[in-house]
């Protein structure tokens, strides 16, 4: 009697059991692992948690798993680490857009392609993002393999009201311009700046890419091996970077650092700065004085309206597939329906009104809250709008090595540690030369 | 009774003085698993430190050794291709996009450990020295000085970055007030060495100074009354006692002080990360620049083991001159 019990017992507890696993596994939401390239409890990582609660609350299938990373070179870092330690990596991350060549090279990631042609119209889908934005998508055959996520551009911030008062009623359209109301502003010995250009620290590329592009040249071509550094035009661009601190007295020697720069210009240290899009929603919460925002003046030779220029920048969605560590088609399936929902106008246009990064969509600043934010602060439109002057930002095979060979030579030139900008540049263009040469 | 007190019942049992041959068949008529765990027991002991060091040290160093011969192909999915000491050569070619960094950066990391040895080792035995003496408020005196060493580093710096900024810093701002020129720290080319060596020095010297405070401690009082005696004073007795018995923590501070310059790298990362030009990079920070591309593996591995080989001598150096040098004292 008593083993006949206990045996029942242990029977229907393992039947439970077995049942109970099955019903998981049938239930069983697909999980996505979603590299988020900010610091926990972030601003931008609560509004993270925002859109991932409303993506799993409309598919009730898939969970999202949030990884806020650090910042893009730490989150890097992780993903690079955890993958060649045979670890699975994210499957959906935002990384720089310019690590897309390193990512396809080594076969961490999915190009988007084949879903964008499996679905309604293609045309139309890639067609409402802004051109400029997708430069920095495909490769060299033509297929996307990401899709704009962050996107930003840098744009020119100005004191009105010290503008007002030397007599200047608008943005300056020009160098000269430019250098002009930038002489006129600055006070003696760093009390007061005319124009901050962020050049110093570890990646002044960015910013040279917009004098760059304004000299009519910009330093990276249509294909991943062309580099243009020792292009008179680039040359000439970098000597105006040197001289604005060295000849000009407008900024200091060798730049400003990244982080200082919006600070110093809320704080009336400076009547001009060069910064992205990121930091329009903070200058203008802010800054005590009326902030305008314009276009990057254009070079020495064009007039208004031609020879506007600036690099796009910021993070790109990349689906993760890694050679070796294969997901399956559902997971893959989710990951783009993921993809999908944070590149969709709704929500950019809630993500460009919260954050300040250029909306990718062109539909998005069609939708509230960004419609309403754009028509009442007008400085919103007009990156958005400088978008159609807007080049690729620079990449290359062997991205890494190529960026930090051009960030040292361009901090040298800029800070006067290299008097000779012509020929430090073809000493850096030979380097590079000598390290594409095998992907020519 | 005092007889039967020499002779405790320990000695009864195992006498002090044994035939050694009876010891030998004593340990053979053990029981074979007695006799294996006895010779086990003392590697047992060591086992836990030897497996992590072995785990985190002696083989990921080999294996850097071993992949700083191999070159990384474009694709990911290729082997490595050996190339013997070709990443070594590459480093040491100044044309070569990483050698002419790493040249460069080689000279900054010696400059930088010998500045900060320079100047850290007198300021901190200058410190403990007026330490050392009563005053009021010495505790919070020496908490002041040894407060840098407590702060994380990136924390440290991010102060100093702060400090140093060329628009907005505190350096400047007070420059300016009083009507000087003001200096751009990080920005000038000539100067972001310094300044970063500045930092460091900063960090370091309140550490340094608690190896001294317990240094000079140590060293006997009567020895100075002794000297006072023979009418010995200030400099005399500086010069001729507590210089001397300071010589092994000297040289402890010495090491320490390069082996920790050659390890800089969280500093790097918030004054200015290497630039302009490359003249405030350092040997640590150039591997970590480096290493996110896949294909300079090889450089990276190669950097490493140049970089192990140089606090490997210091090391032994280290253990020449400060475990030798202790012999001497006790004997």
């Amino acid at each position: 009697m008593r083993t006949s019990r206990l045996f029942v017992l242990i029977a229907s507890l393992a039947l439970l059991t077995v049942l109970s696993l099955s019903a998981a596994a049938q239930s069983e939401p697909i999980v996505i692992d979603f590299y988020y390239p900010s610091a926990i409890g972030d601003n931008v990582a609560t509004i993270m948690d925002r859109y991932v609660a409303q993506f799993e609350e409309a598919n009730p299938g898939i969970d999202i798993n949030p990884v806020y990373a650090g910042s893009y070179t730490q989150t890097r870092d992780t993903i690079q680490t955890e993958l060649n330690g045979g670890g699975a990596g994210p499957d959906v991350a935002v990384m720089l857009s310019t690590d897309l060549l390193s990512f396809i090279e080594e076969g961490h990631i999915l190009p988007v392609q084949s879903y964008i042609d499996a679905g309604d119209d293609p045309a139309a889908w890639v067609g409402d993002f802004f051109p400029a934005l997708l430069l920095n998508s495909y490769d060299a055959d033509g297929a996307l393999w990401s899709v704009p996520f962050q996107r930003s551009t840098p744009i020119l911030y100005y004191n009105a009201d010290m503008l007002a008062e030397a007599g200047y009623a608008e943005a300056p359209k020009n160098r000269d311009e430019l250098l002009e109301i930038a002489q006129a502003l600055t006070l003696p010995n760093g009390e007061r700046w005319g124009l901050l250009v962020p050049f110093a620290g570890g990646f002044p590329i960015w910013m040279f890419q917009s004098f760059a592009i304004a000299s009519g040249r910009n330093i990276v071509g249509d294909t991943f091996t062309d580099v243009y550094l020792s292009d008179p035009a680039v040359v000439s661009a970098a000597e105006f970077s040197r001289a604005l601190g060295t000849e000009y007295g407008v900024g200091p020697v060798g730049g400003s650092v990244w982080g200082d720069t919006p600070t110093a210009f809320i704080a009336g240290q400076a009547a001009m700065i060069y910064h992205t899009t990121g930091s329009l929603t903070r200058i203008l919460n802010e800054a005590p004085f009326q902030v305008g925002v314009g276009y990057l003046p254009s070079g020495p030779a064009g007039a208004d309206g031609t020879g506007y220029g600036a690099p796009t920048g910021g993070g790109n969605l990349y689906i993760f597939n890694p050679v070796g560590q294969e997901r399956s088609q559902e997971e893959l399936d989710a990951a783009w329906q993921w993809v999908t929902f944070l590149s969709s106008p709704e929500v950019q246009a809630d993500w460009g009104a919260a954050t300040g990064y250029v909306a990718a969509r062109v539909s998005a600043w069609d939708l509230d809250p960004l419609k309403s934010l754009a028509a009442e602060k007008p400085q919103y439109g007009v990156a958005r709008d400088q978008l159609a002057f807007a080049s690729r930002e620079f990449t290359s095979y062997r991205a890494i090595d190529t960026q930090n060979i051009i960030n040292t030579t361009l901090s040298a030139i800029i800070s006067g540690a290299e008097p000779d900008a012509a020929a430090a540049l073809a000493s850096a263009q030979e380097q590079i030369d000598a390290l594409l040469a095998e992907y020519k | 009774m005092k007889p039967a007190l020499r002779h405790p019942p320990l000695f009864k049992k195992e006498p002090p003085m044994q035939d050694t041959a009876l010891t030998a068949s004593k340990a053979v008529s053990l029981p074979w698993s007695r006799r294996l765990l006895r010779m086990a027991f003392p590697y047992l002991l060591i086992a836990p430190t030897l497996i992590l060091v072995f785990i985190f040290t002696l083989y990921p160093a080999a294996n850097a050794v071993i992949d700083s011969l191999y070159s990384i192909p474009r694709s990911a999915r290729e082997a490595p291709v050996f190339v013997g000491l070709g990443n070594y050569a590459d480093l040491f070619t100044p044309d070569h996009f990483i050698g002419a960094t790493f040249t460069l950066v080689i000279g900054n990391t010696l400059f930088f450990a010998v500045t900060s040895v320079l100047f850290s080792v007198p300021l901190s035995l200058g410190f403990a020295l007026l330490l050392n003496q009563r005053m009021p408020l010495l505790g919070v005196w020496r908490f002041g000085i040894f407060y840098p060493a407590l702060l994380p580093l990136i924390g440290a710096a991010s102060i100093w970055a702060f400090l140093f900024s060329d628009t907005v810093g505190l350096i400047n701002t007070v420059l300016r007030s009083l009507g000087g020129t003001t200096v751009n720290w990080l920005g000038d080319p000539n100067l972001v060495l310094i300044s970063v060596t500045i930092v460091n020095i900063w960090k370091q010297a309140g550490y340094y100074m608690i190896f001294y405070l317990a240094g000079l401690q140590n060293i006997p009082r009567e020895l100075y009354e002794a000297a006072a005696l023979d009418g010995a004073h200030g400099w005399g007795m500086f010069s001729s006692i507590t210089l001397p018995l300071l010589r092994r923590t000297s040289l402890f501070v010495l090491v320490v002080n390069f082996i920790f310059a050659f390890q800089t790298v969280e500093q790097l990362q918030a004054l200015g990360q290497g630039n302009p030009g490359d003249r405030g990079t350092l040997l640590l920070y150039l591997i970590f620049k480096t290493i996110p591309e896949r294909r300079n593996w090889g450089y990276v591995n190669a950097m490493t083991v140049i970089l192990v080989l140089l606090l490997l001598t210091f090391t032994i150096a280290n253990f020449f001159l400060f475990e030798r040098g202790r012999e001497d004292a006790d004997a």
